[in-house]
């Protein structure tokens, strides 16, 4: 497969969250400031990718050849609670002020279906490991550019005069419908 | 027995979730392309939900607090798998259809949340009937969804056809763009009726629900932590 | 099947429990058990008004050692109390912090800007730049009261945000929001140091008057009747609101932008009125001073600026020592103001307010005397004021000068301060034209003479206040201008007689704008007199700064006085600071108030910072595109005027008070003239419909 339309195809046509309808609710629970977005964005792209691949070797190692495939979710949210409890300790030694930056967002991961679904979706598309990483990666920085450009408009619409019912949460939920709307432009440019 | 009714029936309005506590919004928008998936959505997070909520209850004294969040995962994800294979073996278009959501149940905030909110410091009794009541809620929720998109999308209400000819249908609702506004459409109608309810008793308006960490009750633990 | 299922997961989970077992041995980071005892006492609110990102952030920065005991600003002092027990701090009560808005312009927001849309503040910033008259103040869309979580901010009835100070936590998020900067979280130490920056909503008045009082503030506290409020508002400047509001030329109605349109609003009768009111009420208003330091001060002068400067050092928590040369405090107050313009009684009551607060005084001490610098710093003083005054006074330099029967204005008036046999004849002749002069002549009249005031320019060219001027003209004090001394005229006692004096005239304009008296030759004149009083001009007296080697560690500048920083009022010593007239020269009484506070505020710094510093953008001069004379859309509003207590002719057998105040209604008369000015703007009585609109008021002419 073209890494290239891999790639593409995860960031753009594939948008985890805009068409996936992955990982919701951080997309819209921290997209009130782009700067929490970034720092949100950045940690589910790093923590997909290792759970990505790490979860890729559980399976192609101890559960496909003990025919345990049923086991994959259960043992895909161990490995996944583990690492990023384990990426936290790791951060926090060894390059504190990356630590500073993301660990905040640490916690949230673990229960973000995002990193989650990316793991299972590798596991479904039969990918290699290279192409698990490659997609991972992709797939976070999807989420990090819907996360982001959600932010961004969402800092404006603070300041505009919308009905006190729409305010907060249901506008935020039309603006990613809006988005998803021009993100459907991409759907058949790569599969 | 009236506070039993009063966990029970607060998953049904008060905090209905998704959209009084906004919690568990990607199957909420993944799987209401119909009423009938969203229904079966929502069949499968009662069990868990309530099954969860049971476990927990019972072991809450008994999981230590410093692992209690990798604890009620381990049992969230269990319950999961029950679920995957029953559906494998009694649902398997339903499942097919749901597909990876059903595995990501593990990690919807609504489990979690409740059983860390609610489960781990009350009785078994009243854990289940909190667990059954907000899986309810969260079913005719869904549901209710589903039957908006789908019959606006297709035309259909649980795979019939209900409206004829004459109604063209609108394929935006089915997709993916469709729920996003169709969700946000919801809860400021929900928003609304809260704040005209409010009006009428002299009180004023408020913004809806905040749709943040807060909410899901998750990020104030660190998991294992 | 079962058993490889349980086997596999139990692997997993043994593999993650052992490795995550081993990551926290060997990435074991030490982390201060405390940090987590400290986050659970904290509100946990998130507020960010500690400045550290949130509660963890806060107790981090608590147990590094970053920030104090009472690092949470809405737990007060409770929560305080218990970080402190964690952490085994001292904790001391802290002092209350509210947020303050200073702009009073909201409701004109609109004035000028037909705002579109956006009823945002942040919004209208960005857009139009909040396009209004001024380009500080408050926009009037509540941004803040949004922001605030705990509902201590609302629209008040004018347009701009009210504070609730028992709801308000200062935890900041208002200042955050506010585009305009208009409201700050401050405390009282921020206050009482604050000085004029031009970005401040500074009023014409609030620029000029030397003392900086918040004068629109405090006339709008008074015009809601809310007197102790506005008597803390002048506190936070002055510490003597009864004794300016009598004395004060008030420079400040000068530039009331209302002297544009009529007359310039009572600004120092309506101090007057609030400061009679607490003396009348038989209580005093608390007044709140910081939790003690123990750094002791000396402050050298008890007259007003060494007052104001002990006062503000006290309620920034310092210890000062006041050391005064006389048996009482107050300084020219006492000794130069006479009794019909400012009764002992009142000043007493003051002095004794400020002192209650907690300052020692010790009388009689003679600076280069008793004590020096050397003995201050020995006795365990960290920092010196000086304000010893301006006591000395310029000589005529004439012929028979030291005649008996010739002294000074001051000598005289202290005297009388002291009430000490004077020594005053029949016929006295006063020289000079200030105030001193016009306070000796009308004590004389007091004293049954005949007065003559001599001075060398004409009645326009007087440094005295009008008022006083005026006052002394209907007491029968005779004036004779454009003369000036040339000899004094003895009898073989050496008692004078006479004064000869030279006709002036006025010749071109000298630096000081003023004509300059030219003297007409030949036109020598001889004036009877046994009393000559001189008052023309004072200057510190600074002999005792030398040692007796003549040499001096301070800077004495050619106006002799003592040289120091402009800004900061610190002297070529680093510990020592001065103010008032030994640094300004003889000034007015709220210069030497405004100085005090000023070297408190720079005695603070030195003593917590290390250097005292001012803002970049401090306010020095009257801010240009604000005194503008046109003053459209006002109606006409007579001013109130003050009730003289006796009546002419009875005054001047009497020291008796002679001005009173103005009553209860007059004052809200008073206070409803003010314009509510801030930079540019001022309340329109057109578009604002006040009480008693500009019709009403020019039937009422």
């Amino acid at each position: 497969m073209d890494y290239f339309v891999l790639v593409i195809a995860a960031i753009f046509v594939n948008n985890i969250v805009l068409a996936q309808y992955l990982g919701n609710c951080p997309f819209i629970g921290t997209s009130k400031e782009s700067g929490v977005a970034i720092g949100m964005g950045l940690a589910v792209v790093f923590v997909a990718a290792m759970a990505a691949v790490i979860t890729w070797c559980v399976q192609k190692f101890l559960l496909a050849p003990n025919d345990l495939g049923y086991l994959q979710t259960i043992a895909f949210i161990l490995v996944i609670a583990a690492l990023v409890q384990f990426v936290e300790l790791f951060l926090k030694k060894v390059i504190p002020p990356l630590y500073k930056s993301l660990g905040i967002f640490l916690p949230l991961i673990t229960t973000n279906c995002a990193v989650l679904g990316i793991a299972i979706i590798c596991q479904r598309e039969e990918f290699t490991l290279l192409e698990t990483l490659i997609f991972s990666v992709a797939s976070g920085l999807g989420f990090m550019l819907a996360l982001v450009v959600l932010a961004s408009i969402r800092e404006r619409l603070d300041l505009a005069r919308v009905p006190i019912s729409m305010k907060g949460t249901p506008l935020g939920l039309i603006m990613a419908g809006l988005m998803s709307l021009a993100f459907f432009a991409f759907k058949g440019m790569a599969s | 027995m009236s506070s039993l009714w009063k966990e029970f029936s607060k998953g049904l309005w008060k905090d209905l979730p998704p959209f009084k506590l906004v919690l568990g919004l990607c199957p909420v928008l993944a799987v209401t392309k119909t009423a009938y998936n969203g229904f079966g959505m929502g069949m499968a997070v009662i069990f868990v939900l309530a099954l969860s909520n049971l476990l927990v209850s019972l072991l809450r004294k008994v999981i230590p607090a410093k692992v209690r969040i990798a604890c009620f995962i381990v049992v969230a994800a269990s319950l999961v798998v029950c679920v995957e294979l029953l559906m494998q073996a009694y649902a398997y278009p339903l499942y097919q259809q749901l597909g990876i959501f059903v595995p990501l149940i593990v990690v919807n905030c609504i489990i979690l949340g409740r059983a860390e909110a609610f489960a781990s410091k009350n009785p078994v009794l009243l854990s289940v009937a909190d667990g059954l009541g907000m899986g309810i809620g969260f079913t005719i929720s869904l549901t209710f969804l589903g039957s908006i998109r789908e019959l606006l999308g297709t035309g259909q209400w649980f795979g019939m056809q209900v409206l004829s000819d004459w109604f063209e249908p609108v394929r935006f609702m089915v997709e993916a763009p469709g729920a996003f506004v169709c969700l946000g459409v919801l809860l400021a109608a929900m928003n609304a009726f809260t704040n005209w309810q409010r009006r009428t008793k002299g009180l004023e308006a408020v913004q809806g629900p905040v749709h943040d960490c807060k909410t899901c009750g998750m990020c104030a633990t660190k998991p294992g932590a | 099947m079962i058993t490889a299922s349980v086997l596999v997961l139990f692997g997993i989970g043994l593999t993650a429990a052992v490795i995550l077992a081993v990551a926290s041995k060997l990435l074991y980071v030490y982390e201060d058990p405390r940090i987590a005892q400290v986050e659970s006492v904290l509100a946990g609110a998130n507020c960010g008004g500690c400045g550290f990102p949130g509660c963890a952030g806060a107790a981090q920065g608590v147990v590094e050692g970053k920030a104090g005991a009472n690092v949470c600003v809405i737990g007060g002092d409770s929560v305080a109390a218990k970080v402190a027990g964690i952490m085994g701090l001292d904790f001391s009560a802290t002092e209350k912090q509210i947020a303050f808005v200073d702009c009073t312009g909201g409701v004109r927001a609109e004035e000028i800007y037909q705002y579109q849309g956006a009823r945002d503040c942040r919004a209208q910033h960005l857009l139009y730049s909040g396009a209004k008259m001024c380009p500080e103040g408050c926009l009037g869309y509540g941004t803040c009261v949004t922001a605030c979580q705990f509902g201590a901010i609302s629209m008040g009835p004018n347009g701009y945000p009210v504070v609730d100070p028992n709801l308000c936590t200062a935890c900041g998020s208002c200042a955050q929001v506010c585009p305009r900067g208009v409201i700050s979280i401050w405390g009282m130490t921020a206050r009482i140091t604050h000085v004029n920056e031009v970005n401040d909503c500074l009023a014409p008045c609030r620029q000029r008057c030397p003392g900086q009082i918040n004068i629109p503030r405090y006339i709008e506290q008074v015009s809601r009747g809310d007197y102790a409020g506005a008597l803390e508002t002048i506190r936070e400047r002055i510490p003597m609101p009864l004794s300016i509001g009598r004395v004060c030329p008030h420079p400040c109605e000068g530039v009331c932008r209302r002297g544009n349109v009529d007359e310039p609003v009572g600004i120092n009768m309506i101090k007057r009125f609030a400061a009679d009111w607490e003396m009348n009420s038989g209580t005093r208003l608390p007044i709140t001073c910081a939790p003690d330091t123990g750094r002791k001060v000396a402050v050298v002068g008890g007259g007003p600026a060494g007052l104001s400067c002990a006062y503000f050092l006290r309620r920034l928590g310092h210890a000062p020592t006041i050391f005064e040369s006389m048996p009482k405090l107050g300084g020219q107050l006492r000794y130069g103001i006479p009794e019909y313009r400012l009764p002992k009684a009142v000043l007493d009551w003051e002095i004794e307010g400020i002192i209650g607060l907690g300052i020692d005084v010790k009388f009689n001490q003679f600076f280069g005397k008793d004590f020096s610098l050397e003995s201050l710093a020995e006795d365990g003083y960290e920092a010196v004021f000086l304000g010893i005054g301006a006591w000395m006074n310029l000589n005529l330099r004439i012929d028979n000068e030291d005649a008996v029967g010739v002294s000074t204005g001051t000598e005289f008036l202290t005297k009388v301060g002291l009430g000490v046999d004077t020594g005053i004849g029949k016929k006295v002749v006063v020289i000079g034209g200030g105030n001193t002069a016009i306070d000796a002549a009308r004590t004389s009249v007091r004293l049954d003479a005949d007065v003559t005031l001599m001075y060398r320019r004409t009645r326009d060219e007087m440094p005295a206040n009008m008022d006083e001027i005026i006052g002394a003209d209907e007491e029968g004090v005779k004036y004779l201008f454009l003369a000036a001394p040339t000899r004094i005229v003895t009898d073989d006692a050496g008692h004078v007689t006479h004064v000869e004096y030279i006709q002036m005239e006025l010749g071109a304009p000298d630096a000081s704008g003023r004509r300059r008296p030219v003297p007409i030759e030949g036109s020598e004149t001889l004036i009877e007199a046994d009393t000559v009083y001189t008052a023309i001009g004072q200057k510190p007296e600074l002999s005792c700064l030398y040692d007796d080697s003549g040499t001096c560690t301070l800077e004495e500048t050619r106006w002799r006085t003592l040289g120091a920083d402009p800004d900061t009022l610190q002297t070529a010593l680093p510990h020592v600071f001065t103010g008032g007239d030994m640094h300004t020269g003889p000034a007015l009484v709220i210069t030497a108030l405004g100085e005090g506070r000023k070297a408190a505020r720079s005695i603070h710094q030195y003593l917590n910072e290390g250097a005292p510093h001012v803002p970049a953008n401090m306010q020095r001069d009257m801010i240009d595109y604000t005194m503008f004379t046109h003053v459209p859309d006002v109606g006409l509003r007579e001013r109130s005027t003050m009730p003289h207590l006796i009546e002419c002719d009875e005054r001047t057998c009497s020291f008796k008070e002679i001005e009173g105040a103005i009553n209860e209604e007059q004052v809200k008369h008073e206070t409803c003239r003010c314009l509510r000015c801030g930079l540019t703007c001022y309340n329109r009585d057109l578009a604002e419909g006040q009480t008693c609109d500009a019709e009403e008021c020019l039937k009422n002419q």
